[in-house]
């Protein structure tokens, strides 16, 4: 009971570093080039990490974050769109 | 606020920001791509490090011991045992005053007479209350508000409900934190303090009231007035 946000925060952390470890080795043993490809699977692994723990909530400064990051990804997949159709 | 999680966090910022300057130079992009993803964790950690991590419960314990003991004897003395809990909100002062008379308006920290009662006003200084984004009253934001306090900072109970008719708050609180449940019984408890002054400023009410506080087998129902104003 008493640890209960704590514990969720720490299953978060875990999930997070565990799911960005395995995608950053991943795309870096194949030799992935694209920086940008790095990034979006790290704000994914944060998301999907977010949606599994549920950590907190009602944090003013988790909300922003979490609207940088989604901001951020959108960014990227918009360039990538662009990129393809400007090809 | 978790120190260590902090420090992580920026060293990872650090490394992330050394790995990249090394990728660029040597022309290496898979390497600022990993500094990148290391960005990214970084960041993450500094902004999770700013959760309250600490078991609050137990400051909130030694608050609550502090507070019955002392203020429990003085009630007695003012024959107030029986008397009603009201939140005063006062511009940003919050007061939790006793009182036989409904909701006196005109009060003071401390003691004093109030519509030929005595009565006697605890100011409330707590910064937790912080969190709590004023609304116009919309009961989901009230909800949120009270979860965010209750289980998330205070992780006083497990779960927490709000419902409302006209005037009149029911706020259900289930799976009490062991350590508080036994202040239940006391006309001085942290549940209808911590509760009644959340709700007041997450609704924006200057006068609530404390009408009934009932405890049940797994938690405890506090039933609220809004505007009974007197003295």
């Amino acid at each position: 009971m008493l640890g209960k946000l704590q514990d969720r925060v720490l299953a978060f952390i875990f999930m997070f570093t565990v799911l960005t470890a395995v995608s950053t080795l991943s795309l870096s043993l194949i030799r992935e080039e694209r920086v940008d490809f790095y990034a979006s699977l790290s704000i994914l692994a944060y998301y999907v990490s977010y949606a599994l723990t549920r950590p907190a909530t009602g944090y003013r400064h988790v909300r922003v974050l979490n609207i940088a990051l989604l901001a951020l990804f959108a960014l990227i997949i918009a360039y990538r769109v662009y990129g393809v159709l400007a090809a | 606020m978790t120190q260590q999680l902090l420090v992580l966090g920026l060293n990872m910022l650090i490394i992330a920001g050394l790995l990249a300057a090394y990728g660029l130079a040597t022309g290496y992009n898979n390497l600022v791509g990993v500094a990148a993803s290391l960005g990214v964790l970084g960041g993450v950690f500094i902004a999770y490090s700013r959760i309250p991590r600490d078991p609050a419960v137990s400051s909130l314990l030694n608050y609550s011991k502090i507070l019955v003991e002392g203020v429990t004897s003085t009630i007695e003395d003012l024959d107030l045992l029986d008397a009603s809990l009201c939140i005063v909100t006062k511009g940003s002062e919050v007061l939790a005053v006793y009182s036989k008379i409904p909701c006196p308006s005109r009060v003071d920290p401390g003691l004093g007479f109030a519509g030929g009662s005595p009565y006697l006003a605890i100011p409330l200084d707590m910064p937790v209350l912080e969190l709590v984004e004023s609304s116009t009253g919309e009961l989901d934001t009230i909800e949120k508000a009270l979860r965010t306090i209750v289980i998330e900072e205070l992780g006083m109970a497990r779960d927490v409900g709000v419902s409302a008719t006209g005037n009149i708050y029911r706020v259900y609180v289930s799976g009490l934190a062991d350590a508080l449940k036994e202040y239940v019984k006391y006309p001085v408890d942290p549940y209808s303090i911590i509760i009644a002054s959340t709700l007041a400023r997450a609704a924006m009410i200057n006068y609530l009231r404390v009408i009934e506080k009932t405890q049940t087998l797994d938690g405890v129902l506090i039933t609220l007035g809004v505007g009974e104003v007197a003295g």
